[in-house]
């Protein structure tokens, strides 16, 4: 999809190894010139610390806040809300459609992007125009930890970022424990309602719900947000049926399934909601958002 | 807007027995008006150049940012501009004339639905910018042959069978891409959507289609005469000598080949193609002559100025510039048609 290897400079072992967390002492060395493999396996390399970085993600910008580089993000995307100082950085278009002029003028010295996100022929666009560009996709829970990890490297906050990488993973790991003896519960998470839209497997929030017992009934299907029918979430009559919504408190989505008994869910009550930007967003909040849905699916369990 | 500059009668004017020395003044204002509004395109963006700042880029000075946003962004996206809107208002007007009919434009027989098929095929597939041009264009290619190839047929063949063939095709190709974004990964739709509505961030150089653009002035302008007694009937033509077949042919298989350039630069841009033509028509008259190079410069100013604003309307969000073309083109087409009585 996008260019998949572009080592700017020749490769630095010792970065490298400063990345993963091995090094000690030449950490230093490696923070001079920092490097870092990005989500689409290519070489970043700056010649120093990142200190006028621009975002092309909500998530993005929500990440290098929380890595402790939020002073040097000059430029965001729109709906780049979260923390709310966020809401302060300039605009440089939506995350669809990028405003090259107003990007460029914000003279990054950093830009991170994101690979499904962004239209793929800006981000050629940029790497032509020879700005350093780091392409970020969380996909997986410990990519969340990983991204903040080498955004700190990048940036120059690397124990910062170190410290919320370890808070994160020991909050996932909490949740992992606690529910480790946990029963399995169907569960299905609505994440549209027009059209109705799920995720399968390999999508965060499945991926958190399988934290505590939670067991997707879609899935298996092969689209990371499959668009389907409500025969078939009648079909796979979940135990507990969970939902996003238009806002960080609209419950309206869950309405509609109260109508139909025959549903396990709608018997008992197991109608739940999440914030969405605590759970669709592959952010820190992820952690939050995990154990709000843990104590959810918990409840579920409670009214069999 | 361009047209009305001309300041030229708007009655139809027969189309023999004008001397050619009647058509260089409208070719050199409408020449004035493309050259202004490319100028226009490179002056303004979503960040403010000052004028002195503008000249000192122009004279190889100027910031290294200015040098990169004027030189790098918005000149070969003016040039792409121009071209493809001068490309798609010459396709537009061959295709009115080949087919006698005024609701043609160059995607009525089915080009671009060939094109977007393949476009959102291989950025289905997740290939690259480069890909998605190619496959673009081999669609809107193989679109042609089909439509070629059915209306040929077994049987006489005449515009109306090749403009049923054409529209068709087109909506069959129509349920193919509501198929693909139906069931396309969600994050892929605006990128899909974008390009269906038609936007210049797909320009990677300008080039191919201006050295298209100016190839086909070159070819077409001899064929200007043919194409008047065309114009008037196939009966009239053979009459006179027009081998009609052959001529006709060549202007579907001509106007079909920039169609696909210029779909393939920026993605299917509407409106254009019709209504351009229509424009010029109503305001200089139906001579192809003076017709066809008028096309290419009043489609290349109307879509370099509508990819301006479609750029700064409302930055740093960017609009698709097929928004912008009718918003433009709507209130001053009729306008136009409601003088023209």
């Amino acid at each position: 999809m996008i260019a998949t290897t572009t080592a700017r400079t020749p490769l630095r072992i010792l970065a490298g190894l400063a990345v993963t967390g091995i090094l000690g002492p030449w950490q230093v060395i490696a923070a001079d010139e920092p490097c870092v493999t990005d989500d689409a396996d290519r070489e970043v390399c700056l010649d120093a610390p990142a200190e006028r970085i621009v975002s092309l993600s909500p998530g993005a910008t929500e990440l290098l806040f929380a890595a402790g580089a939020g002073d040097a993000v000059v430029g965001a995307v729109s709906y780049s809300d979260y923390p709310p100082e966020a809401e302060e950085v300039p605009r440089v278009g939506s995350y669809k459609r990028l405003d090259m002029e107003t990007l460029l003028a914000r003279e990054p010295d950093l830009i991170v992007g994101w690979i499904t996100g962004n239209p793929s022929e800006q981000l050629e666009r940029l790497q032509e125009l020879g700005v350093p560009l780091y392409l970020s996709e969380p996909r997986e829970l410990d990519d969340i930890a990983s991204t903040l990890e080498r955004l700190g490297v990048l940036t120059g906050t690397a124990g910062h970022a170190a410290d919320e990488a370890t808070a994160f993973r020991d909050a996932i790991d909490g949740i992992r424990d606690e529910y480790a003896d946990a029963e399995p519960v169907r569960v299905f998470y609505q994440v549209w309602d027009d059209p109705l839209m799920t995720v399968n497997d390999a999508h965060l929030i499945s991926q958190a719900a399988a934290l505590c017992g939670g067991d997707n009934v879609f899935g298996e299907l092969g689209s990371l947000t499959p668009r389907i029918d409500t025969e078939s979430v009648l079909d796979r009559d979940p135990e507990a049926i969970v939902a996003g919504g238009m806002g960080e408190a609209d419950e309206t989505w869950l309405e509609p399934w109260r109508g139909y008994d025959s549903l396990t869910a709608t018997r008992r009550d197991n109608l739940f909601f999440v914030p969405p930007s605590s759970i669709q967003r592959p952010t820190p909040r992820v952690a939050e958002g995990s154990r709000i849905l843990c104590e959810q699916l918990e409840r579920a369990r409670e009214r069999r | 807007m361009s047209a009305a500059d001309g300041g030229v009668s708007p009655t139809a004017a027969p189309s023999a027995g004008i001397g050619v020395g009647r058509l260089i003044p409208p070719l050199l204002v409408l020449l004035v008006i493309a050259l202004a509004s490319v100028l226009i395109a490179v002056a303004i963006g979503s960040v403010h150049i000052p004028p002195a700042e503008l000249w000192a880029v122009f004279t190889g000075d100027g910031s290294p940012l200015h040098r990169t946003l004027v030189l790098e962004l918005r000149a070969p996206r003016a040039l792409a501009a121009f071209a493809v809107g001068g490309l798609l208002a010459v396709a537009g007007a061959l295709m009115q004339v080949l087919l006698r009919n005024p609701l043609a434009d160059p995607y009525v027989l089915g080009l671009s639905g060939g094109a977007a098929v393949g476009a959102l095929a291989s950025m289905l597939l997740g290939m690259g910018a480069a890909v998605v041009s190619g496959s673009a264009f081999i669609g809107a290619l193989l679109s042609t042959v089909l439509v070629f190839g059915l209306a040929h047929g077994t049987g006489s063949w005449t515009p109306t069978r090749l403009l049923l063939t054409g529209v068709v095709v087109a909506a069959g190709w129509g349920a193919v891409i509501t198929f693909m974004l139906a069931v396309g990964p969600t994050e892929q739709l605006p990128g899909m959507l974008y390009w269906l509505m038609g936007d210049l961030t797909y320009a990677r150089t300008p080039w191919v289609a201006f050295a298209v653009l100016l190839g086909t002035c070159l070819l077409v302008l001899p064929l200007g005469r043919s194409l008047n007694v065309l114009a008037r009937g196939p009966l009239q033509a053979a009459a006179l000598g027009v081998p009609v077949r052959a001529l006709e042919w060549s202007i579907y298989i001509g106007a079909s080949l920039i169609t696909a350039v210029a779909v393939t630069t920026a993605g299917s841009i509407g409106f254009v193609g019709l209504v351009v033509p229509h424009m010029l028509r109503l305001v200089l008259g139906n001579d192809q002559r003076l017709i066809l190079p008028a096309a290419a410069l009043a489609g290349g100013a109307l879509l370099a100025l509508a990819d301006t604003l479609a750029r700064t309307m409302i930055a740093p969000e960017q609009l698709p510039v097929g928004v912008i073309t009718a918003l433009l083109g709507v209130p001053t087409f009729l306008y136009l048609l409601y003088r023209s009585r």
